[in-house]
C-alpha cells in the first residue's frame, strides 16, 4: 500500500522523541523524521510513489525546517562531538497546529555561537564563502533559534506557518 | 555512508558534472575528490547540472563554491543549471543565486 497524502493535521501538541548516536551516520534518519513532522504542520502533500525525488521538501515550510535542522545536526556532530561520537543527540519534535518546535540536545563540547562570522556584505566570485554558512542558514530559515551551552547543550528551533492558511497545493 | 550520485562527462568543449539526490556533509567529501581531479584538468567550461538535486546543505554548497573558484582560478568558467526547490532556496538565502546566475 502506498500512502500518497497525509490526512492527519494535529490539533493537540504531541512530542516525538528520537535519540541517536552523535555521529553523521544517523543524520539522514533524523532528517527524514523531521521532514515528516514538518509535513504534519504544513499539511504538504507527500510525494507520489513514482516521484523521482528522493527527499521531498518542496514546500517552503518543509524546506525551512529541514534545511535548518540539517545544519544544527551537522553542527552538533562536528563541533560538540568532534566527528567522533561518544554521546547521543536527543531530538524532541513538537508539531503544533501552526508551528513546529524542535529541541536538539547533546552532551558534547559547548559551541560558541558568537564566533560564527556573518556572510560578507557583498558577494562575488572572490568573496564566496566556503564555510561558516550553516548557522546563518538555520537563523534565516527559522523564526527562532536559541542555543544554551551546557552540558547538556540545547538548541531550540521554531518555525511558524506564515499568514493564514496551511501550506501546499501541490499534488 | 551514503554514496553521492554524480557523474562527469567530458567533451572537447566542456565538462558536465551532474549531481543527483542529496549533496550534504556525508556526500560532499566524495564529490570534493572528483572536483579536485576535475580542476586539475583546467577545463574551459564546466556545466553543473543540478536538475536532479533535491537536497543540499552548507557542506554541499561549499563543495560547489570550491569547484567554482578552482575552475575560474585556472581561467575557466562554471555554469550551474537546473537548480530548483530546496537547493534554490538555499542559494537565494546565501545570496549566491546572483553570483551563479541562477
Amino acid at each position: 500500500m502506498h500512502i500518497t497524502s497525509l490526512v492527519f493535521c494535529p490539533s493537540m501538541p504531541a512530542t516525538i522523541r528520537l535519540s541517536v548516536p552523535g555521529t553523521l551516520r544517523y543524520r539522514d534518519l533524523a532528517v527524514r523524521i523531521v521532514a515528516e513532522a514538518a509535513r504534519l504542520v504544513s499539511c504538504s502533500v507527500q510525494r507520489a510513489p513514482n516521484d523521482p525525488l528522493d527527499h521531498d521538501v518542496r514546500d517552503p515550510f518543509d524546506t525551512a525546517v529541514v534545511s535548518a535542522f540539517m545544519e544544527i545536526f551537522n553542527n552538533v556532530a562536528i563541533h560538540a562531538y568532534k566527528r567522533k561520537g561518544g554521546g547521543t543527540i536527543d531530538i524532541a519534535i513538537t508539531p503544533k497546529d501552526r508551528e513546529i518546535v524542535i529541541e536538539v540536545k547533546d552532551h558534547g563540547s559547548p559551541f560558541d555561537i558568537d564566533e560564527v562570522p556573518p556572510l560578507p556584505n557583498e558577494l562575488d566570485a572572490d568573496t564566496l564563502p566556503e564555510g561558516g554558512m550553516g548557522i546563518h542558514i538555520a537563523k534565516t530559515m527559522l523564526d527562532e533559534v536559541t542555543y544554551e551551552p551546557g552540558p547538556p547543550n540545547l538548541w531550540r528551533l521554531c518555525k511558524r506557518l506564515p499568514g493564514g492558511a496551511r501550506a501546499s497545493t501541490r499534488v | 555512508m551514503p554514496v553521492p550520485a554524480f557523474d562527469v562527462q567530458r567533451s572537447s568543449n566542456s565538462t558536465t558534472l551532474t549531481v543527483r539526490g542529496s549533496l550534504d556533509i556525508n556526500t560532499a567529501p566524495q564529490l570534493g575528490e572528483e572536483i579536485d581531479r576535475l580542476v586539475v584538468d583546467k577545463p574551459k567550461l564546466v556545466i553543473v547540472d543540478l536538475s536532479g538535486l533535491d537536497l543540499i546543505d552548507s557542506s554541499g554548497v561549499a563543495a560547489l563554491v570550491k569547484l567554482y573558484k578552482g575552475v575560474r582560478a585556472s581561467g575557466g568558467n562554471v555554469t550551474i543549471s537546473g537548480v530548483r526547490d530546496q537547493p534554490l532556496a538555499i542559494f537565494k538565502l546565501l545570496r549566491m543565486d546572483k553570483v551563479f546566475n541562477l
